[in-house]
């Protein structure tokens, strides 16, 4: 049994963030490059698996690891196998590069199914981009069940099925049953990221990392990268400021805390 | 251009709407009903949607179609499947739209946790796109659409239905009345650490309010679950509500945007938080929440 994990790499939330100067996209010269936060949580929950696989005495799964994205990727890729998957492919071609949920989800799908993974997990949203919309197209494009958002998952090997909890809005969750192959996005607070151990760098440094292109994934030019995107971005801008609060800068705490509550006591609400 | 909205009067409806009309076009309505679909999977619901969109399946639409969704948990999951099927552009969580006398469409969208927002293009005839719940500007009463077409059952159905729905259940326990509390004090991730979140019990406690959480805060187990306030929480309406190290996600303000007043103490002073805030104090929260604590106690006891 495969499972794979789609990682991708996205500046740390924390990063201060500049606005190229094209307008059309951040300056990402000089940032901290992170593994998206709910990622984390998908192969964190792959590494739960397998090793329940384990502990029943069965074969333990061989986990995967794909990432789009330029050279820097292979950071992102390294520390996943530093955390204990097993085997890494990278989606490094140029042609690849710049594109969308559909474009980025037809080139996972392809280097998914090369895999034959019986199980993919994703984040259900990236920190980056957040479309939450390319686990769907690789579940599309693969033609098998999908499922959003997911909380809790129990893998039936003899069944080949999954027992998965979904969240809903408002504080329900819903309990669902699917087949594999599927396709299950992870949504954040399903479980706790491990951190990587000393060993496991060391040992990731001689895993098996996989650089795949275009050709070799056997996608048409046009279905990928940013010819095959259907969306181009052509600003990026601040948000507007907001209907204009009363804000409260440069004083000391205590003057700020004055400030306030002396505006909440007009406000009646103290 | 076709209008096509799918959204049939639960949340969402109005925002998906108020971008059609930002739209123009020859609307349509499209009502997604469970009694006629059967129990909702994504595979089966975009499988409906495409059977009324484009009848012929593989063949691009003739005229130009923007199909409107709302961001829900259900729309969004299977919009780009949905988006796939029909050869689309897939734009998710939009906040707004314009059309120009060309007939050249643009949508806004949060990037990067909200810190920055982008103009998308789609470069297809056909576009699927989710709005934002709570984010399209003035959401307020928009008329119906031209005409409703109810969407029918795919005929071989049982091939979409690739999931079963076993039951529901709540996802925390309850215990914590934030949805009727007055004063909310609610700790977000810039509070730094499971310890670092009495800065925030302390605050609530002498203001008499609530603890609430953002999500990360529950995520990294800070606090637990059930006091979570956001659309995937708590939707909550005090009087009060006191954000401290929140920096304003779409999500957590869709549980909290209804309060009376509300103050934000952020040391970032583009953090979207300030821009639904209607008292904010750039400040290391560290510094001011002690103080105000201070404060409100000696005003109690003096
Ligand atoms: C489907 C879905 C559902 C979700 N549901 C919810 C939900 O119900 N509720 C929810 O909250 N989120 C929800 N989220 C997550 C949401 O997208 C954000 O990730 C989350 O709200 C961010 O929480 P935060 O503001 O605490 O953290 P961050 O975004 O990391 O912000 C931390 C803030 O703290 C500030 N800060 C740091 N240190 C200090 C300091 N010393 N002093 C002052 N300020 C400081 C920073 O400037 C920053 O603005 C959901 C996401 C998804 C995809
Ligand atoms: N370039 C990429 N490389 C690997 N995985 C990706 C990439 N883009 C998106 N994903 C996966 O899809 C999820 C959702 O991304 P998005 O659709 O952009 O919100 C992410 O959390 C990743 O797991």
């Amino acid at each position: 049994m495969r499972i794979g994990v789609c990682v991708k790499q996205v500046p740390d939330t924390d990063s201060q963030l500049r606005i190229a100067d094209s307008g059309r996209w951040i300056d990402d010269s000089d940032l901290n490059w992170v593994i998206s936060s709910c990622d984390l949580c998908a192969l964190e929950e792959a590494l739960l698996l397998a090793e329940a696989e384990v502990s029943r005495g069965e074969e333990r799964p061989e986990l995967v690891v794909f990432s789009l994205g330029p050279a820097r990727v292979e950071e992102a890729l390294r520390k996943a196998l530093a955390l204990g998957a097993d085997r890494a492919v990278h989606l490094a071609d140029e042609a690849l590069q710049g594109g969308d949920a559909l474009a980025d989800g037809r080139a996972l799908a392809s280097a998914v199914a090369g895999e034959r993974c019986d199980l993919v997990l994703t984040g259900a949203q990236s920190d980056d981009l957040g479309q939450a919309a390319t686990p769907a197209v690789i579940a599309e494009i693969l033609g098998c069940p999908y499922a959003w958002l997911v909380m809790a998952v129990e893998l039936n090997r003899r069944r080949r099925s999954l027992r998965v909890v979904r969240e809903l809005e408002g504080g329900m969750n819903e309990v669902l049953r699917l087949e594999l192959p599927a396709v299950l996005a992870i949504q954040a607070g399903i479980n706790r990221p491990r951190f990587a151990s000393l060993r496991g760098t060391l040992q990731a440094r001689k895993k098996p990392l996989r650089v795949e292109d275009r050709a070799g994934l056997g996608v048409d030019a046009g279905l990928v990268g940013a010819a095959g995107a259907g969306i181009e971005t052509e600003s990026v801008t601040l948000p507007p400021a907001g209907a204009g609060g009363v804000v409260i800068e440069g004083a000391s705490a205590e003057a700020a805390a004055e400030e306030l509550v002396a505006h909440l006591q007009r406000e009646a609400v103290l | 251009m076709w209008l096509v909205e799918a959204a049939g009067g639960g949340p969402g409806t109005q925002e998906v709407r108020t971008c059609g009309q930002a739209l123009g076009g020859n609307c349509r309505g499209a009502l997604l009903e469970e009694e006629r679909l059967g129990p909702y999977a994504p595979g089966l619901y975009a499988e409906a949607l495409r059977a009324l969109i484009a009848p012929e399946d593989g063949e691009a639409p003739a005229v130009p179609i923007v199909v409107l969704l709302p961001h829900t948990y259900q729309s969004a999951e299977y919009a780009p499947r949905l988006a796939v099927r029909l050869g689309a552009a897939y734009i998710a969580s939009v906040s707004g739209a314009t059309i120009d006398d060309g007939g050249s469409l643009r949508f806004r969208r949060s990037i990067l946790q909200a810190k920055l927002q982008a103009e998308v293009r789609p470069k297809t005839r056909t576009v699927v796109a989710t709005v934002q719940i709570g984010a399209f500007g003035g959401a307020e009463s928009a008329g119906p659409p031209d005409h409703v077409v109810e969407v029918g059952r795919p005929a071989d159905i049982d091939e979409h239905r690739e999931r079963e729905t076993l039951g529901r259940e709540a996802a925390g326990a309850g215990g914590v009345d934030l949805a009727s509390a007055e004063r909310i004090v609610t700790a977000g991730r810039g509070v730094g650490g499971p310890d670092e979140v009495s800065v925030a019990a302390d605050l609530a406690a002498a203001l008499d309010a609530e603890l609430g959480a953002s999500r990360p805060v529950v995520d990294n187990g800070w606090l637990p679950r059930e006091h979570q306030v956001g659309s995937s929480g708590h939707i909550v309406t005090p009087n009060l509500y006191v954000a401290l190290g929140v920096s304003g996600s779409i999500q957590h303000l869709m549980g909290m945007s209804g309060s009376r007043i509300i103050v934000a103490i952020n040391k970032d002073p583009e953090a979207p938080i300030f821009s639904v805030a209607h008292y904010g104090i750039v400040a290391d929260l560290h510094e001011v929440a002690p103080a105000l604590t201070r404060l409100l106690e000696a005003r109690r006891s003096g």
